[in-house]
């Protein structure tokens, strides 16, 4: 392909046709300021502050959407653009709030930083915008279109990743603003609480619900036995969030930093990963040769949940019944563990750190009490009804807290988990990653269906990042068909295809964010494919090391059917670790 | 979610889609056909979700076009609609006196002037809309009565159109 000469600040440049100015200018070292434009996100040229001048051009270009033509000359750093980047800066910051000090994106935000590079010392503007109330309606979420500038990455990844559409641009002139439908509020949109819009918003109009300090409280009571689990994805985030490289792998100085802060039991959401390895993989079983609903689709991801209630009522029977690890965990903590260990349930705080908003509001589906049933009918009368899962953090929310306590994260000594609801295997760790659940659960049925050891323990056609992904397996002689999507995009090509009766698959894994948890919505904000990529990686790295790599080796949880479950699928099993599904169609 | 009152029988909205559906902009026609059938000429949040569910379109994006043009009303308009025009030229030459004279005379008491001022009196008789230009800048100032294009309005004309209305409603 020949490619395109054109000048930048001077020097000759050879590009591909079909550059953007902005990347042009990167290829040569030129770092153009953007603040709406988001790689891979959006696109929207709508906050004015990458102009360059074009030589021949009447008005500046926006670099970040103007291709280049032949001989374009391009002056990036002239008086013109600098004194247009300046009052572009300026004109956003006449309109927002000047409470920096005390916002919660202070030191994150993307306008405090660009005003600070683009050297803006004073507005010379005055404020033209009403102050508007907050939208605090969902457990996930809070927006506050005060701080919005409109850079419309939220609205772009609520419809092109996630074809959900939950927030639109509404309004007109001054009253453009980003709002759901009649601006009832997020809870009563189509909103799964994923969370996506919360990593790409460059100020702090998203953000999400701030849950540390009940937490803090909770840790500083000392009638209360505080227990922590943490999510498989969290371990190659939270040394990234605490300033480390990202991607860095920090299981043991993860499980140290959450004793420093007080927690009474460091557990694993991976324990009850595995649990539902075992319990979701006997459901599959059961429906292939029972004839249940396939293909039958895995229930861990609280967005995906909500997306399917929401847009596909009709295909719920397809879910499989577990519940997530996350409410496992909760259920078991506050009736096994309790039990076992003769503590209260009704004094212990469960807490989960979760790469994940949605998990918040997961936490509070009015179902998720089933311990507390389960000592109602052990005959315990008189206890006001509590949730399994009290708090749902996200990575974020973990960071804040270690800094907030003044922890040297990366100095810390490695420590492990508290047993037995801390043991886990290789297999639990690669559910942070899209098909980790599926690889995981091929490790376990093929061996449980079979009784031979699987051949090869690490399923490649599942791993990376690409959209949709298949495998055909051989389990002893009968062949399955699965499917893996991340992304709720790709999860409605496969639900679409199952409601015209063309899916052809047994088993399908769908995880609501990028590349699944590791891209999660709870996770470090200004994701991109790289940053993914280095997380899942670690994960892979975590599996290998792990002594054991498949969930029914797990010995923790064979203790645990032996003591308490009984069996997969048991009565028990389905009163604490099953749920059902609602209809939340608009 | 709230259930509203169906005012609009479901196949009416549906023979408006299928009627429009497919051709390009065909939310716009779609809204604006369904917002003259209305008795109120408004679209009432109960249409924009029958909207969005039948033409398969996200109900975000159904409110975004709804909000996004002036043409749209999402509140129920009076019988009688008076706009005028706040546009630069009419804004020299008194359009603000004929506002404020109108507010006054339909009764809007404590009334302030916003950007895209609209209300509606209680009895829903008269809608008071403002509108940034309607282009007719030489006839200036400009308020259009019931789709009426008044030109060089003066408070005391505009102020006997509005009562000679009002007698009529009243009779």
């Amino acid at each position: 392909m020949s490619r395109i000469s054109i000048k930048i600040d001077g020097t000759p440049v050879e590009v591909a046709p079909g550059t953007t100015i902005l990347e042009a200018c990167l290829s040569t070292g030129i770092a153009v300021p953007t603040l709406c434009h988001l790689r891979d996100v959006a696109t929207n040229a709508s906050c004015g502050v990458c102009v360059v001048e074009v030589k021949g051009g009447r008005s500046l270009a926006r670099a970040c959407v103007t291709k280049v033509i032949p001989n374009m000359d391009v002056q990036t750093a002239s008086p013109r653009v600098m004194a247009a980047r300046k009052m572009a800066v300026e004109l956003l910051l006449a309109n927002h709030p000047t409470d920096c000090l005390s916002c919660s994106r202070n030191g994150s935000c993307e306008l405090q930083s660009m005003a600070e590079r683009l050297n803006v010392r004073k507005v010379r503007f005055p404020s033209t915008r009403k102050a508007v109330a907050k939208d605090e309606t969902s457990p996930s979420i809070i927006r506050d279109n005060n701080k919005c500038i409109l850079c419309g990455r939220c609205v772009a990844v609520c419809k092109e990743m996630q074809s959900v559409s939950a927030i639109d641009v509404a309004g007109r002139g001054l009253r453009t603003h980003i709002g759901t439908f009649m601006d009832r509020g997020l809870k009563h949109s189509t909103c799964t609480n994923c969370g996506q819009c919360t990593v790409v918003c460059p100020t702090a109009a998203i953000v999400e619900k701030d849950e540390t300090d009940a937490v803090f409280k909770a840790l500083q009571d000392p009638s209360k036995v505080v227990v922590v689990q943490t999510a498989p994805a969290i371990r190659s985030s939270i040394g990234e969030a605490m300033g480390m490289e990202t991607g860095a792998l920090v299981t043991g100085k993860m499980v140290a930093a959450l004793r420093k802060l007080g927690f009474d039991r460091v557990f694993d959401t991976q324990f009850s990963a595995d649990l539902t390895i075992l319990e979701e993989g006997t459901e599959l079983l059961e429906r292939l040769t029972k004839g249940g609903t396939l293909p039958m689709i895995t229930s861990c991801s609280p967005g995906w949940i909500s997306f399917i209630e929401t847009f596909y009522p009709k295909l719920l029977a397809h879910l499989s019944s577990c519940k997530s690890p996350q409410q496992m965990f909760g259920a078991l903590a506050k009736s096994y563990y309790a039990e076992k260990t003769g503590i209260d349930p009704a004094n212990m705080v469960v807490v989960s750190i979760m790469p994940c908003t949605a998990k918040k509001f997961e936490a509070q589906r009015p179902e998720m009490q089933s311990a507390w049933k389960w000592w109602k009918q052990k005959g315990q009368k008189g206890v006001a009804p509590y949730f399994d899962v009290d708090y749902a953090l996200t990575t974020r929310e973990l960071a804040r807290m270690i800094k907030n306590v003044g922890i040297d994260f990366s100095r810390l000594e490695e420590q492990t988990f508290d047993d037995p609801l801390g043991q886990s295997t290789g297999a639990a760790t690669i559910f942070g990653t899209t098909g980790g659940v599926m690889e995981a659960a091929v490790r376990t049925a093929y061996e449980v269906a079979t009784g031979k050891p699987l051949p090869n323990i690490e399923l490649t056609a599942v791993r990376g990042l690409e959209g949709i992904k298949h495998a055909e397996l051989d389990v002893g002689g009968t062949r399955l068909k699965v499917a893996v999507a991340h992304t709720l995009k790709n999860a409605r090509i496969l639900l679409d295809d199952i409601a015209a009766g063309k899916s052809e698959y047994a088993f399908i894994e769908v995880m609501t964010c990028p590349g699944g948890c590791i891209g999660g919505g709870g996770q470090p904000i200004l994701p991109d494919r790289k940053k993914r990529e280095a997380r899942a990686h670690s994960l892979y790295v975590e599996d290998r090391n792990m002594p054991v790599r498949k969930s029914h080796e797990n010995p923790a949880i064979a203790a645990l059917y032996k003591e308490f479950l009984e069996k997969p699928l048991s009565h028990i099993s389905h009163e604490l670790l099953h749920t059902h599904y609602a209809h939340r169609q608009m | 979610m709230k259930k509203m009152p169906n005012k609009v029988d479901v196949p009416s909205v549906k023979s408006v889609i299928s009627k429009h559906e497919g051709k390009a902009g065909s939310l716009l026609s779609i809204l604006e056909e369904l917002q003259e059938n209305d008795v109120h000429k408004h679209l009432s949040e109960e249409i924009l979700m029958q909207v969005a569910q039948k033409a398969g379109i996200p109900l975000s994006q159904v409110y975004s076009v709804a909000t996004f043009y002036s043409f749209f009303n999402l509140k129920p308009q009076g019988k009688h609609t008076i706009v005028v025009c706040r546009g630069t030229a009419c804004h020299t030459r008194g359009s603000r006196a004929l506002l404020l004279e109108s507010a006054a005379q339909l009764g809007f008491t404590d009334f302030v002037e916003e950007d895209e001022s609209a209300l509606t009196t209680p009895d829903r008789k008269f809608t008071l809309r403002t509108v940034a230009c309607f282009g007719q800048c030489a006839l200036a100032p400009v308020v259009a009565v019931d789709g009426t294009i008044h030109s060089h309005v003066t408070p005391g004309k505009l102020l006997k159109l509005i009562q000679k209305i009002q007698k009529e409603e009243s009779r």
